[in-house]
């Protein structure tokens, strides 16, 4: 208990004090990992024969994996995902019975960066793929500009209470070009167990200039990729 | 329709909690993530199954509602939504967390509607089962990297970066020393990502027929 | 609760090699029909072997005296199905074990060479029903008790069928059962596979298990004492070698029905596993050649132990420190063969002590693995709470070891003629014992000895076990990396090009029955309503 009182008096001095600190000196915080959590209203009508929430999940069933997936466009997403919410769940005698008015999109993403940012490349770097999804919400016809579909994707925003990053909040290209790196000089490694001073140095040298580590963007491994592709 | 993409499985819970419980949940929640509050999550740090892991409670109140078209939700209880990404089969990450850190859990999800608490195991499962939510489409930027991985290669690449840099007007004796220490250093991130191995033999069945149907594709 | 072993057979509670039986037998059945399937289970009953512990001294036809030789039996789920068991109680059993081993390939990584398609031929064209082992102290109380069993197939009158079709030594593909036995030296056997490794060292401690108390050690869950001391250490659960019992997720694990049918019975893991012992021993003379450490310290590293002697790298670093243990324990086992009428308490003690520290260890001091790598075979198996990565964050140090446990039960099989080649037909009969095959058997195959992401390696696999593959100029492409240690500028070094030294050659899934469930099978009694 004690420890308890401990952690939440100096954990919210520490707070108050960094905020305060910021609002002096202008600083914001670094960027790192962040998760958004958007929950869309699906439109309870038709879209042709089907009915709109029928037609988005086959839509999003259908959509390309990996690389080709239309999400590998947009910059920084780490992970990401769309499902639909038909209802909650009656969990059972005693729980209440209760039903959802609307279908809800749900689309979960975890990316890098601050958010007008993500969503403004979002919307630059994958705009028909947006609206092939987002059509089938309530009031995205009214979706026009960038600021637009980040109003839209605000007001459909929930609070997330918690958000745990347990790997890096690295930039995405940063992330891909350690995994390359990674792979590469691994290989190096096993490759050069007993190679001699002298030509080990040369093939160091050799390796350097061709997987360029201060060069984020090239060589590089390619979002979204299920099987080792390199963009050079 | 895949929860699976690559090395990452996304699981999707949303459960029920009355809104006076609520509170509880949310002050853990801000609770944990307070400087010092962390050690809290030494456990899931520790587990290191999870990319990125959230939990997000939504009241009646706050269900998005855009326009006039749309019918307001007439909700009693809160919701909470629960969203993962780790590595591994969905048998060893709810299994591992059951065995790692029932307690955590059991605060994560407290008081939440006939929520069973962590052990023993089958009730658990049972509860996760019935109120997961499938996904429709997942994407992964890295399918053969584990969050382990991510976090190897970040290590790696800096002290490979400032090795090439200080080393580079060493003669091959001292390179090759240096070289050693480097690897020293670095010996625990040195090792190569493949395919993932195959989480079920019935995600495996989905997957070999979607590639056949591109194959199949691609002939045309 | 008090666990009635004579309800259960006895190849889960004792591992029979351990008791003067070095040879067995392995025979497969199938039933051409039930009645007949259900009369011979019935002649088998009276002859399977319990868990009563024995006592040397009985009267050689005592219910506690060890018999000539051993008798246990076991069924595949189409074994199940021919003796009538009704299909709810069918469904009622878990999907691997529906499947087979041959259709869990993809989860086992049983591709390439070990490919069911190259299994003996027994695995591969027919259907294998029942499984018999027989036990022995010598061949001829094993062939004693295989013509006793010989006749019941008579009697059946074509009903059983006894399967033919493993493969033997000089070529022959057609034996008509698989044999197994220790390895002998100077005509004593010993506990040792054909690449050289002491085998049968870390068992699995349980509250059903029988022996001395001092097994504990290494062999449960560890506790945060010490290591060294039975402090550290407590009995695993029951139920998790065991159905019907308490397991470590604090209930009675999931089991078919009706409960009868499965209380006091587990599953069973049959493997025949070839050792490409040429391979092993070229590729240690080639990189144990640039090694510093010398080619049995590399040997040390791919598996955790010594081979001669078995003690732990993590514990004895040094050739100077394991030949002294071995020195010792030498000594402590040839005395005790030397008394094996009647050991002394001193001789016994002594040997007791020494078992102990092969087992009295876990990784907390060699975290970085610079003594036992991160990657050798039994840190693969069991990580003792090495997962925890030091860092005392979870419930109890074995959150994520204590479910993955397995009793094995095998034995070495053929001899290797030239230790120069990989062909012949020798290697091991892989038998693991647990409550649940996925979740121990298969999940500790897949994850753990052909993938690395639990111990931070990636894809790297057991170095020893693990499957291997070819790039596509057919070259191996195995690799491990032993962890040097940083802080006394100790480098790491790199093992490229491994073969696979092991491949599966065929097995299968089975489940064990009780005492009390095999009288319901034998009588068709079997009803889930």
């Amino acid at each position: 208990m004690m420890d308890i009182i401990r952690v939440l008096v100096t954990g919210l001095l520490r707070r108050w004090y960094d905020n305060l600190r910021n609002l002096l000196t202008g600083t914001r915080p670094p960027a790192g990992a962040a998760g958004l959590t958007v929950l869309c209203p699906i439109i309870n009508d038709s879209d042709g024969n089907q009915s709109h929430v029928m037609a988005l999940r086959q839509h999003l069933q259908d959509l390309p994996l990996h690389e080709n997936s239309p999400m590998a466009a947009v910059p920084n997403t780490y992970l990401c995902r769309f499902y639909i919410l038909n209802d909650v769940f009656y969990q059972g005698a005693p729980a209440e019975e209760e039903h959802l008015k609307s279908k809800y999109l749900v689309y979960s993403t975890n990316f890098h960066g601050d958010l007008d940012s993500y969503l403004s490349g979002m919307w630059e770097h994958a705009q028909e793929s947006i609206r092939q999804v987002w059509r089938h919400c309530v009031a995205f016809e009214n979706v026009r500009t960038t600021a637009d579909f980040v109003a839209y994707m605000k007001k459909c925003q929930v609070r997330n209470h918690l958000f745990f990053n347990g790997s890096t909040g690295d930039p995405l290209n940063r992330q891909l070009k350690s995994l390359y790196l990674k792979q590469e000089f691994s290989r190096f490694v096993y490759d050069h167990q007993n190679t001699p001073p002298e030509d080990l140095q040369r093939a160091f040298q050799a390796f350097i200039a061709r997987t360029q580590p201060g060069n984020p963007d090239s060589p590089t491994w390619v979002a979204g990729a299920d099987t080792e592709s390199i963009k050079t | 329709m895949s929860n699976i993409a690559g090395k990452a499985y996304a699981m999707n819970v949303v459960t029920p909690a009355k809104w006076y419980w609520v509170w509880v949940n949310k002050l853990f929640f801000w609770f944990v993530q307070l400087p010092g509050g962390a050690a809290y999550l030494k456990g899931l740090l520790t587990l290191s199954l999870i990319h990125y892991a959230r939990w997000a409670i939504v009241s009646p109140k706050e269900f998005p509602h855009l326009d006039e078209s749309q019918p307001k939700e007439k909700l009693k209880y809160s919701y909470m939504f629960f969203f993962s990404n780790f590595n591994g089969s969905w048998d060893q990450y709810v299994d591992s967390f059951h065995a790692a850190i029932p307690q955590g859990l059991d605060l994560f999800w407290f008081k939440n509607v006939k929520y069973p608490k962590s052990v023993p195991l089958q009730p658990f499962h049972a509860y996760i089962t019935y109120n997961q939510i499938w996904t429709s489409h997942y994407y992964s930027a890295y399918p053969l990297a584990t969050s382990n991985d991510i976090k190897s290669a970040r290590h790696l690449t800096r002290e490979l970066r400032a090795f090439s840099e200080s080393s580079a007007r060493a003669d091959p004796l001292e390179f090759h020393e240096a070289y050693q220490r480097l690897l020293r250093d670095v010996q625990q991130d040195i090792s190569i990502m493949e395919r993932t191995p195959i989480v079920s033999l019935s995600a495996q069945a989905v997957e070999q027929r979607l590639d056949q149907a591109d194959a199949e594709r691609a002939d045309q | 609760m008090s666990i009635d072993l004579q309800d259960i057979q006895g190849n889960i509670v004792k591992g029979y090699a351990q008791y003067d039986y070095p040879k067995a037998r392995y025979v497969f059945y199938h039933i051409r029909n039930e009645v007949a399937g259900r009369a011979f289970v019935k002649g088998i009953a009276p002859l399977v072997t319990t868990g009563i512990p024995w006592n040397k001294k009985a009267k050689p036809n005592a219910a506690d005296a060890p018999p000539p030789a051993t008798t246990n039996i076991a069924f595949t789920y189409m074994g199940l199905k021919m003796l009538g068991v009704p299909r709810k109680s069918l469904q009622t059993f878990p999907e691997e074990f529906v499947m087979g081993m041959k259709l869990r390939k993809d989860i086992l990584g049983d591709d390439g060479p070990s490919d069911p398609r190259h299994w003996d031929r027994i695995w591969r064209d027919t259907s294998v029903h029942l499984w018999i082992s027989i036990n022995g102290r010598d061949p001829a109380s094993i062939e004693t008790r295989y013509q006793e069993i010989s006749h019941l197939v008579a009697e059946s009158d074509g009903g059983i069928i006894q399967l033919s079709g493993h493969h033997g030594p000089d070529g022959s593909t057609d034996l008509p059962y698989q044999s197994a036995s220790l390895i002998y030296k100077n005509g004593i056997p010993q506990a040792r596979e054909h690449f050289g490794y002491r085998d049968g060292i870390g068992e699995p401690y349980f509250m059903a298990s029988s022996g001395h108390p001092n097994r504990v050690i290494g062999g449960g869950k560890p506790t945060r004492g010490d290591p060294a001391t039975r402090k550290g250490w407590e009995p695993l659960e029951t139920g998790e070698f065991i159905l019907g019992h308490r397991d470590e997720a604090f209930e009675t694990p999931i089991a078919p029905q009706p409960p009868l049918l499965a209380f006091n019975g587990t599953f069973m893991v049959y493997r025949k596993l070839h050792e490409n012992v040429g391979s092993f021993n070229r590729y240690l003379d080639t990189v144990g050649e640039n090694y510093p450490g010398g080619k049995e310290l590399l040997a040390a590293k791919f598996s955790g132990r010594w081979r001669s002697s078995g003690a732990p790298v993590t514990r004895f670093p040094t050739n100077a420190t394991a030949e002294t243990f071995e020195f010792q324990l030498n000594e402590a086992e040839a005395r005790l063969y030397a008394e094996r009428e009647n050991p002394s308490k001193e001789a016994k003690e002594a040997y007791v002590a020494l078992r102990t520290q092969m087992a009295a260890f876990d990784y907390n001091h060699d975290l970085e693995g610079s003594r036992c790598p991160l990657g050798a075979h039994i840190r693969r198996i069991n990580p003792r709470g090495a997962l925890e990565h030091g860092k005392e964050a979870f419930n109890t140090p074995g959150a994520l070891t204590n479910r993955r446990r397995i009793l094995r039960r095998g034995l070495p099989y053929g001899e290797v003629a030239d230790d120069s080649r990989d062909d012949g037909d020798h290697g091991i009969i892989f038998i693991a014992i647990n409550a649940s095959i996925s979740r121990q058997f298969e999940f500790v195959q897949q994850q753990w000895i052909n993938y690395g992401n639990d111990f931070k390696l990636a894809n790297d696999k057991d170095p020893l076990t693990g499957n291997h593959g070819v790039d596509s100029n057919q070259q191996p492409t195995g690799r491990m990396i032993l962890q040097g240690n940083s802080t006394a500028t100790e480098n790491p070094f790199f093992c490229a090009g491994i073969p696979r030294f092991v491949e599966t050659r065929g097995g299968d899934y089975f489940f064990i029955p009780s005492l009390t469930a095999l009288h319901m099978l034998s009588n068709g009694t079997v009803d889930p309503t």
